[in-house]
Parts: C-alpha cells; sequence; structure tokens
C-alpha cells in the first residue's frame, strides 16, 4: 500500500499525473502478502505470468513464486523449437533442495530461452517480471489468454492462496 | 473455507528404492485428481545411492562399477538436492501432499521438514537445527543428522527427508553428502546419551511429529499398504 500513496503523493506534489508519463508503462498493485504484481501480465493460479507483444508471449514466474520458493540455484528450460501446452511442465527449478515444475500458462513454440539463468539462476528472484523471463513463446492458441487471470484477480487469488496456511 | 487435515500413513518397513519411486509417481497422479488423501509414506531402504536433477556424479567417490561390491544401488532422481545415501536404519518420510491445499511454498514446507527432524531428536535431549542459507537439512553443530530431497509437482509433493537414526555411517564415506565437503555425517545414536527405544517407535514419533507440525488433525493408518495396489501391477 504504501508505495502506491507514495507514488501519488509525490505525483501530486511534482503536479504530474502518472498518465502522462507514456514510459511508466507498469504500474503496480499491491497484495496483502506484498509481493508484486503487475498489470497488463496475465497469471496462471500456478504462479507463471504471460506478457503477450504482438506474435510472440513471454514466461516467467511471479514475485509471489520466487519469494515462496527461496533462492533459485538451478533452472531447467527446454529447447527453442519445441513445443508447450497450457497447463503441462515445460521446465523446472530447484530451490532450498526442492525441484519444482514449471507449468506454461499457454500453447505453442519455444520460440527464445533465456540462457542467462543458466549461469545465474538468481535472477529469477531479483528480477522475476524482466531479467529472469524464462521462455518466449509463438503462441498457437491466442484465445487461451483469456482464460488466464488479470492482475487484480491473481492479487485476490495469492491472498486466499496464503491465508489458508 | 477448508475442511479438517487428513492424513494417511502407509507404513511400508523395507522397501527397494525404485519400487518406491514408482509408487510415489503413482500417489502423485492420484493426489493430483484428489482421488487420495495427503499421504505419508514411512519407510527404509537397501543400502542406495541416489541424486537429484543436477545430476551432480562428481559427488560419487568411488566408480559406479563398485557399487555392487558394497552392496549398494545407484539412482539418478527428479528431486532436488545432492547426492545422498540411505539404508537399513534410517528412517524416511515420503510425503506426498498437495501445497496448493495448505498454503505453503517450497520453503516454507521445506522448514516444516526440517523442524519435523529437529522436534524428533529433541525427543532424545539432542539440540539440532536447519542448515544455514544452502545447506538445506538438519545439523547438530557441524555433523549432518538429518538430509531432504523434494519434488514438487503442480504444487504436488514427493521425496521428502530421511533421518538417520543408526545407519552404517562409513557409507556415507564414498560420496560427498549433499556435495558439502569437510562436514561430517552423524546419526541419533551417536548424538544421544539417552537409550533409544525400537525404530519403529522412533518411526512413530517422527510421523507424529510431521503430523503436528502440518497441523493434521486426523491421522488414519492405511491397513496393508503394499507397492502393488489393488487393481493394478507396476509394468
Amino acid at each position: 500500500m504504501a508505495l502506491t500513496l507514495w507514488a501519488s503523493s509525490t505525483a501530486n506534489a511534482l503536479k504530474i499525473s502518472c498518465a502522462s508519463k507514456p514510459h511508466l508503462s507498469l504500474a503496480f498493485s499491491f497484495s496483502r502478502c506484498f509481493s508484486t504484481v503487475l498489470d497488463g501480465l496475465k497469471y496462471a493460479n500456478s504462479h507463471e505470468w504471460v506478457k503477450h507483444e504482438g506474435s510472440v508471449a513471454t514466461i516467467g514466474i511471479t514475485d509471489h513464486a520466487q519469494d515462496h520458493l527461496g533462492e533459485v540455484v538451478f533452472v531447467e528450460l527446454p529447447e527453442p523449437g519445441g513445443s508447450v501446452s497450457q497447463g503441462k511442465g515445460f521446465g523446472a527449478v530447484e530451490s532450498v533442495k526442492a525441484t519444482s515444475d514449471i507449468n506454461s500458462p499457454i500453447s505453442g513454440e519455444v520460440v527464445e530461452v533465456n540462457s542467462k539463468l543458466t549461469e545465474a539462476p538468481g535472477l529469477i528472484n531479483k528480477s522475476p517480471y524482466e531479467e529472469g523471463w524464462m521462455i518466449k513463446v509463438k503462441p498457437s492458441s491466442p484465445s487461451e489468454l483469456e482464460s488466464l487471470m488479470g492482475s487484480k484477480e491473481y492479487t485476490k487469488f495469492c491472498e486466499e492462496e496464503d491465508a489458508s496456511h | 473455507m477448508r475442511g479438517p487435515l487428513k492424513l494417511e500413513v502407509w507404513k511400508m518397513g523395507f522397501v527397494n528404492y525404485l519400487e518406491a519411486l514408482k509408487l510415489q509417481e503413482k500417489l502423485v497422479s492420484d493426489r493430483k485428481l484428489c482421488r487420495i488423501p495427503d499421504t505419508l509414506l514411512s519407510l527404509q531402504h537397501p543400502p542406495t545411492y541416489t541424486l537429484g536433477k543436477r545430476r551432480t556424479d562428481h559427488n560419487l567417490l568411488i566408480p559406479e562399477s563398485e557399487l555392487k561390491n558394497i552392496g549398494a544401488e545407484l539412482h539418478y532422481t527428479q528431486r532436488g538436492g545432492d547426492i545422498t545415501f540411505h539404508g537399513p536404519h534410517q528412517a524416511i518420510l515420503y510425503p506426498i501432499i498437495s501445497l496448493r491445499e495448505m498454503g505453503l511454498g517450497a520453503r516454507n514446507y521445506v522448514e516444516k521438514l526440517e523442524s519435523t527432524m529437529i522436534e524428533l531428536s529433541s525427543l532424545y535431549g539432542v539440540k539440532a537445527c536447519a542448515g544455514k542459507k544452502c545447506e538445506t537439512g538438519v545439523w547438530v553443530g557441524e555433523r549432518k543428522i538429518g538430509a531432504i530431497g523434494v519434488r514438487i509437482s503442480s504444487g504436488i509433493t514427493s521425496h521428502g527427508l530421511a533421518f538417520n537414526i543408526d545407519p552404517e555411517l562409513e557409507y556415507f564415506k564414498h560420496i560427498v553428502p549433499c556435495g558439502i565437503t569437510d562436514k561430517e555425517v552423524t546419526s541419533l545414536r551417536r548424538e544421544t546419551s539417552t537409550a533409544l527405544p525400537s525404530e519403529e517407535v522412533i518411526q512413530e514419533q517422527l510421523i507424529s511429529c510431521f503430523a503436528r507440525l502440518f497441523g493434521y488433525n486426523t491421522v488414519v493408518q492405511k491397513e496393508n499398504p503394499s507397492i502393488l495396489s489393488d487393481h493394478e501391477e507396476i509394468a
């Protein structure tokens, strides 16, 4: 909550409206568990995010996911050219002696893989929505994106999941 | 709103590693489809070395061909963690549970597995603690008494923990245990001055610690648990 209030009161003080700053392309909303959820992305209930830009969709895991995993020490990703299916595993991460399967939120062809993660798996923790991206996919059924959650829905989903603990 | 938490315990005795692995795969699949409740396998293995997903076989210090001579098997698995040894007199728990239903992430889950072994140790006056960063497991000072290696698939767990009651510690000399050099492996027998009851009692206590820490309010024991289910054969 604090950051949103700070941002808007600072904007008021500087007489800037957020809408007039076009390079501020990412807006934040906060869940009670204080992990970051970004507007403009779509989310799966297994805590992966998708950013659809033109003919390519970028996929990674959310801030909530990386926080619950702990420090990632190993990442296993598919080869470019392979295919992924909605809801099926495409790779895995290891943290705290646990390997966790990562499921694809959409179906399609893998066109690029983030090779930086081999040497620097911790990017997933440090920058889950940007440098920690995992694969880029050419979606085979763009309508699958509609079945995913938006940022508000996903924020609520995380809150409910954490409350059950 | 979640209902009462039920745990079904399978006390399996001595089980070959591969058979236990196949059983877990079947149970994970059943649990994903909600055909079974959260399930806990309690067992021991014959002498077996296992590797995790990272395949750190450089931590096996004898040639694979030698393993037969010392009466041990080697298996590659999809679990997290490094190389480890399982053998008689080491209590193993393989929880097949839904982390999503419990609202637990990997980190919290593993911490609770550590706490399970820490609590059991304390019953015998042994002060154990969780490993520091990157050293997941349970330690008594600089000596490792319990190991953890887990797989999580669509939020369902498999593999689990191994607690050294009184295994033959010589077997650990053939590996760099968990990939950590310069640290010893120990056992409950070595660390406690209390007389130990039968292993069955200790394993029962381990199960109780697990059930309590994970908040299960109903614990049932499966009658006649076996590798083969009633209707299927393992191919």
